[in-house]
């Protein structure tokens, strides 16, 4: 059993839909469903005054499906704090996606807005297109950012991905903005394409892995050696990498590798390394 | 001719409150003791200011009675699902306190132009905390100055005289005399020497010597008044010492001076084009101060990085403290933007960008920011509040403000009221009005009425309590 | 309205009422032995507990250091919110709650009067506009007084009088109610990032110590007859090893009482009471100090009970909040005030498994059921520095039942389990000490004849708890009461019913107290002072008094002074 849901209309302000997550529905029926309660910007509206909302023959090895089909981009909060259960949503995913996420899997055919994932502690987040600022990140004046689970970001993400980060895993298969793993304190954050530079910065641990080009480093990075490949999850990622830890600045342990190819540039560092540790 | 003293200069975070203003038939005629920008406001403020409040009909703005203007905004707010309120950095805390209850009542955004200069540094506080100060604390006390990213003598022209390196402290001594005697002109010198000793009342006195000292010389005893910024502005050319940096690098610079504070060692052999010897020095100059200050501006919080510029810069002072007393401090720019933090968040628990519309506070700049929301075109109302975004938003923003209803709420007339639907001709806090302002260090200070305002012209917390009640009365039916 | 309250269970320690079932009426806001109106609302409090209303003699709740907390701290409250109602406004909770939170909450647990404790006397107009935000509670704020030049100065030149008549035009200029003194001379000291060791040890550049403070503000105290004692907050707080610090700060003003009339309060002591030398040997000194303040009576103190939680410190004591970032590695506000004092802000938390917090929960119960007389000890948290304010049904629970206390005990940190005197003590407050450790010996400290009691002519400040002290056993069934007192029954502000079922129905506004002192010799501000302020803070002398437009409803005590 799951849940087809679409937006019945395009809407101009923030709707807030924090019920829209497969631990609620899979628990109501279908007319409680109907009637649960949304904000569409100051006003209280039912689901079903905004959202067409059927049941439908969905499953998934994940359990109860929604699907969700159409432009959320104003809806907030979709699969907040979910554990259990899929969404799938063939669109665009407004801001806030999957917060405070504990299990399940939520997989998105477009963009989603910013802080997907944020403060979340497991389960997965696909999304095929582009996403926006701070995602896996903390809220604003928490250090506790992402903890555990997976994000995967097939397209862009822009500033400060995995800010305040301390478990789990982010990839990012495009390019970032700037401050990639801010304050980072753990987990692993692997970019496929080039970065607006400063990544890794204030980070104290953790693991930063990028394959495309950075246009300069933080001066409060070290270099520590030339690595072949490194570990990126379970996965292996071929390189050379230049390995960097920092931020020192905060006395700090983070590793950022960066691909050598792609960064000609760098190769200034080498003269850093003592003959020993070149491989 | 009426004398009235020590008056608060409503316009700058500095809030001189030693104003001197003379009145002739309700009229400011002379002012003493503000700097230029302070007095062109006292003797010209509300020259084009109209009448009586404005309704958009047909299209065109028409003269109306306080009653409808109040009423239409009611109206416009009440049928609004996502209003925003904005402005609130240039009226009086008590005008804050009405905005805010009109925010909640209507279930809007309520922001303040901090979301437009500091909002960046707050977010950063929130995140590694700020130690901070009065500034008296650093008249009497700090032998070291920094400004950074901010040009004092144009945006705070009497900061630096009232407050810092030029005033006059229990232990530490004005440092006029360094200045002048790096000044090579005669003339200049003389004239400088006697601003200086009017504003000191003393008599200052120079040791003989031959030649002037070269531009940059740090003195040993009096304080040093140090800038970095990316260009020389008038404020770098008085400084003991001023370091150029490339625009949009302040972050590597911080960051790598945190690390030679902490006594790291640089890899590198410059950041970004300034050679690290350079920036030793100037570790070295800060940590053997007895009290150091740095200021920042806009310069540093709307360059590259944002809010992490600040974050580094205020990293940076809590690290200096392990080795002597630094502080840090933003430069707030309008008048009563620090008061407008200071009263959202005792109300709501956040300085800026608060989201009623769930019926409680919510805060997430970002996402609930005004430009943001602006530029998202998600909102479908406004109320201004002595403001001019249409002139300082992107266009994009500007723009869905406009193709809503609009209130403006300004003693002026500015861009943003000529496209408004309801326009308030207001009362001049300050001038017209009293009420409450916050100096940029958090000081409260009691603004003045040395006017009378024009018979329509009601102070902004007035305009707010009547639509408020206006809206309350609509609701309830 | 005039109310009749049948049939309750009365603790009114100042009329020395012990649970007895008896009426209580109500009238034009006081308390009255008949009614004149044939109009009246009867409420029926058979089988709950009437009290006069709660009284809280410290507690951070408004100004500029509250708000900074406020500010640095999104994240505390995004998950505590307060919904708009028809009546009452939205906020924030949590460790430092909104203005208007703040005001219903502690209303709510039938608190009606509330002490906010430090004022920098520069922004004292930014205290007086919070707590006009605040709503039902009366309040009162104290400047702080202890590190001001002025006073500074004049002690140092040993002109008692001078300072006594300095302190009264300052308690007017900042409408405040006592003086405040927080690590005195430390506080200058640090202004150049320093502190005093001791309290003999000579401020920098003043050339006074902070015994010559304490002494000459406790005179001063006494020259112009204020309502409350100085209340301080001593030197070292927060080191291992302070309690010593402490003693001496209790006994440096002991010859200066008279008869029985304590002369000093130490607030929240239990961050006063360390023994030791270091974080590892650190030990409760609340034994010490409780045998002092059961052999002198010039000694009043209030716990500062640690809760186990996640909350925000915040104090005047600049050097001390330094070290606990140090300490912590957390966020740290630090904001100095010209001439007068300085503060610091660090988030924390108190975890039952590290040794140093348990232990410290263990000394402010120690202190509460050591000191045996409870009109001397009373039940803050020192809000929110050892928890917020909301947890004190917690901590009440804790002082009338063993068996509460053992709950928490089996939680603790292992060795400071088998090290701490705590689980020997067998003593339970009855509720006529709660009575007392709430309201009543607060009130009293306070000065505050109209509050703390029942008696007819009171300020009819009401709380009623729905429990039955004869029918459930404190000892043993002390999370009912908990409960009980977490949610007030009833909540009655000023002869007006505000809280029904722990829930607001009613909204007014409080009262702010302030001191106002007449004395002989009328205040002068002389040429030569105005010039001297000109040099010592950078607002101009006109412009520092906060005017009485800026408290809502003011109540000025008048004092009559010696000089
Ligand atoms: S510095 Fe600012 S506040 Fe002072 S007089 Fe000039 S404009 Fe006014
Ligand atoms: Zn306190």
């Amino acid at each position: 059993m799951g849940i087809l849901i679409s937006p019945k209309r395009l809407f101009d302000v923030p709707v807030h839909a924090r019920c829209i997550t497969p631990d609620t529905f899979s628990t109501l029926s279908l007319s409680e469903i109907l009637n649960l309660e949304v904000h569409e910007g100051n006003r209280k509206r039912k689901l079903k005054e905004l959202f067409e909302v059927s049941t439908g023959p969905y499953t998934s090895p994940e359990g109860f499906t929604i699907w969700m089909k159409g432009d959320f981009s104003k809806v907030r909060y979709i699969g907040y704090g979910m554990s259990t259960g899929k969404i799938v949503l063939e669109g665009v995913a407004g801001m806030h996606l999957g917060e405070e996420m504990k299990g399940g899997f939520i997989q998105v055919y477009g963009d989603a807005g910013s802080w997907v994932g944020s403060m979340m502690q497991g389960g997965r987040i696909e999304v095929f297109g582009d996403v926006g600022d701070y995602t896996g990140a903390a809220y604003r004046g928490s250090g506790r950012g992402m903890r555990g689970g997976e994000i995967i970001v097939h397209g862009n993400a822009l500033n400060e991905t995995g800010c305040y980060m301390r478990g789990g895993l982010i990839k990012v298969y495009g390019s970032v903005g700037q401050f990639t793993g801010m304050h980072m304190h753990g987990g692993t954050i692997m970019v496929g394409g080039e970065t607006e530079g400063r990544d890794g910065a204030e980070m104290t641990k953790g693991k930063i892995v990028i394959l495309g080009r950075v246009p300069s480093l933080l001066p409060t990075f070290k270099i520590e050696a030339i690595k072949p490949r490194v570990k990126v999850g379970e996965e292996r990622v071929e390189g050379p990498f230049y390995m960097f830890t920092g931020d020192l600045a905060e006395n700090g342990e983070g590793k950022l590798y960066v691909s050598k190819n792609n960064n000609p540039h760098l190769k200034e560092f080498e003269k850093y390394l003592s003959p020993v540790k070149v491989k | 001719m009426r004398k009235i003293e020590n008056v608060i200069c409503p316009v700058c975070g500095s809030l001189c409150d030693d104003i001197t203003v003379y009145v002739e038939d309700n009229r400011v005629v002379e002012v003493e003791n503000t700097c230029a920008v302070g007095r062109a406001k006292f003797l010209n403020y509300g020259l084009h200011r109209k009448p009586k409040p404005l309704i958009r009909k047909n299209g065109e703005l028409k003269e109306a009675s306080i009653e409808e203007a109040v009423r239409r905004s009611a109206e416009i707010l009440t049928e609004s699902k996502y209003p925003i309120l904005y402005g609130w950095s240039s009226t009086s805390c008590e005008a804050i306190r009405v905005g805010l209850e009109l925010a909640e009542e209507v279930g809007g955004i309520i922001d303040n132009t901090s979301t437009v200069c500091h909002g960046p540094s707050i977010l950063s506080i929130q995140d590694v905390g700020i130690p901070s100060c009065t500034l008296g604390q650093l008249r009497h006390r700090a032998d070291l100055v920094i400004y950074w990213g901010s040009d004092p003598y144009s945006a705070h022209p009497r900061h630096i005289e009232r407050y810092t390196v030029f005033s006059e402290g229990r232990f530490q001594k004005s440092g006029w005399r360094s200045f002048i005697r790096r000044l090579s002109g005669k003339l200049v010198k003389k004239r400088l020497s006697r601003v200086a000793e009017l504003i000191l009342r003393r008599k200052l006195t120079f040791p003989e010597e031959k030649y002037a000292l070269p531009p940059y010389f740090i003195s040993e005893e009096e304080r040093k008044l140090v800038v970095v910024d990316v260009r020389k502005t008038r404020t770098a050319e008085v400084a003991d010492y001023f370091l150029q940096v490339k625009p949009n690098t302040d972050y590597e610079v911080l960051q790598a001076l945190r690390m030679l504070v902490n006594d790291q060692d640089l890899e590198v052999d410059e950041v970004a084009g300034i050679p690290v010897r350079t920036l030793e020095d100037l570790a070295d100059l800060m940590i053997s101060c007895d009290f150091g200050i740095l200021f920042f501006g806009v310069g540093l919080t709307m360059s590259k990085g944002k809010l992490r510029n600040v974050d580094a810069a205020l990293s940076l002072v809590r690290d200096l403290n392990k080795r002597t007393k630094f502080l840090i401090m933003p430069m707030r720019g309008h008048y009563n933007v620090t008061g407008a933090n200071v009263v959202f968040t005792w109300q709501t628990g956040y300085p800026y960008a608060v989201d009623f519309s769930l019926g409680y506070p919510r805060y997430n700049p970002g996402e609930t920011s005004v430009v943001d929301i602006l530029r998202r075109g998600e909102c479908d109302a406004g109320l201004v509040v002595a403001s001019d975004p249409v002139s300082n938003f992107p266009a994009s923003a500007a723009k869905t403000l406009v193709d809503n209803p609009l209130i403006v709420i300004d003693p002026d007339v500015t861009p943003t009221s000529m496209m408004a639907d309801v326009v308030f001709p207001s009362a001049y806090i300050g001038i017209e009005a009293e009420g409450t302002a916050y100096r940029m260090d958090h000081v409260p200070l009691r603004l003045k009425k040395v006017v009378e305002p024009p018979p329509n012209c009601l102070p902004d917390q007035e305009i707010l309590a009547r639509i408020l009640r206006e809206v309350r009365r609509i609701r309830r039916g | 309205m005039a109310l009749l309250i049948r049939n309750g269970y009365v603790y009114d320690p100042m009329n020395g009422i012990d649970g007895e079932k008896m009426d209580i009426l109500v009238e034009g806001g006081k308390i009255v032995d008949k009614l004149k109106s044939a109009e009246y609302e009867v409420i029926d409090a058979s089988g709950m507990i009437v009290m006069p209303g709660g009284v809280d003699i410290h507690s951070h709740i408004a100004g500029s250091e509250v708000n900074a907390g406020r500010l640095l701290r999104p994240e505390d409250h995004a998950k505590d919110v307060e919904l708009k109602t028809e009546i009452t406004r939205s906020g924030v909770g949590y460790s430092v709650p909104s203005t208007f939170t703040t005001g219903y909450r502690y209303a709510k647990m039938g608190y009606t009067t509330v002490m906010n404790p430090s004022m920098p006397p520069l922004e004292a107009k930014h205290t007086h506009e919070e707590l006009c935000d605040t709503p039902i509670i009366d309040k009162a704020t104290y400047p702080l007084l202890g590190d001001w030049w002025f006073v500074l100065e004049y002690l140092r030149d040993g002109k008692i009088e001078e300072c006594a008549l300095h302190v009264a035009w300052m308690l007017y200029a900042t409408k405040g109610y006592a003086i405040k003194l927080v690590n005195p001379g430390g506080l200058e000291a640090w202004g150049f990032g320093r502190n005093v060791r001791d309290i003999d040890d000579p401020v920098p550049y003043f050339n006074v110590t902070p015994r010559e403070i304490i002494r000459g503000l406790c005179k001063v105290n006494k020259l112009l007859h204020l309502p409350h004692t100085i209340h301080v907050h001593t030197n070292n707080l927060g080191k291992p090893g302070n309690y010593e610090t402490t003693l001496q700060t209790m006994k440096c003003v002991e010859d200066l009482s008279s008869g029985d009339k304590p002369c000093i309060h130490i607030t929240h002591c239990q961050f006063s009471a360390f023994k030791g030398v270091d974080w590892r040997e650190f030990y409760s000194g609340a034994e010490d100090i409780a045998k002092y303040v059961n052999f002198h009576k010039h000694v009043t103190i209030d716990m500062g009970q640690v809760i186990f939680t996640d909350t925000t410190t915040m104090t005047a004591d600049g050097p001390f909040q330094y070290i606990l970032h140090e300490l912590t590695g957390n966020k740290w506000v630090n904001h100095d005030v010209e001439t007068e004092t300085s503060s610091g802000i660090v988030p924390f938390r108190y975890r039952r498994r590290s040794y140093v917090h348990s232990i410290q929960w263990c000394i402010g119960l120690e202190l509460a059921l050591l000191i045996r007389d409870p009109w001397r000890i009373f039940l803050t948290t020192d809000h929110p520095n050892a928890g917020p304010f909301t947890s004190y049904p917690q901590v009440i629970g804790w002082l009338i039942s063993r068996k509460a206390r053992e709950e928490t005990l089996s939680k603790l940190n292992k060795r400071a389990r088998e090290t701490a005197l705590l689980p020997s003590i067998d003593r339970e407050y009855s509720l006529y000490e709660v009575a007392i450790a709430t309201r009543a010996g607060q009130a009293r400290a306070l000065g505050l004849k109209d509050k703390g009691h029942l008696g007819v002519g009171g300020d009819a400040d009401i709380a009623i708890y729905d429990v039955d002290p004869r029918k459930i056993d404190p000892s043993t069934q002390y999370d009912e009461y908990v409960k009980a007192f977490s949610k007030a029954a009833y909540t009655i502000k000023e002869g007006e019913i505000v809280v029904r079922n722990g829930e607001v129905v009613k909204v007014l506004d409080g009262k702010t107290y302030w001191v106002k002192v007449s004395s002989n010799s009328e205040y002068e501000v002389s040429e030569d002072m105005k010039r001297r302020f000109t040099e010592y803070w950078t607002v101009q002398f006109d412009n520092y008094p906060v005017s009485e437009a800026y408290l809502k409803r003011s109540k000025p005590v008048q004092v009559e002074s010696e000089v």
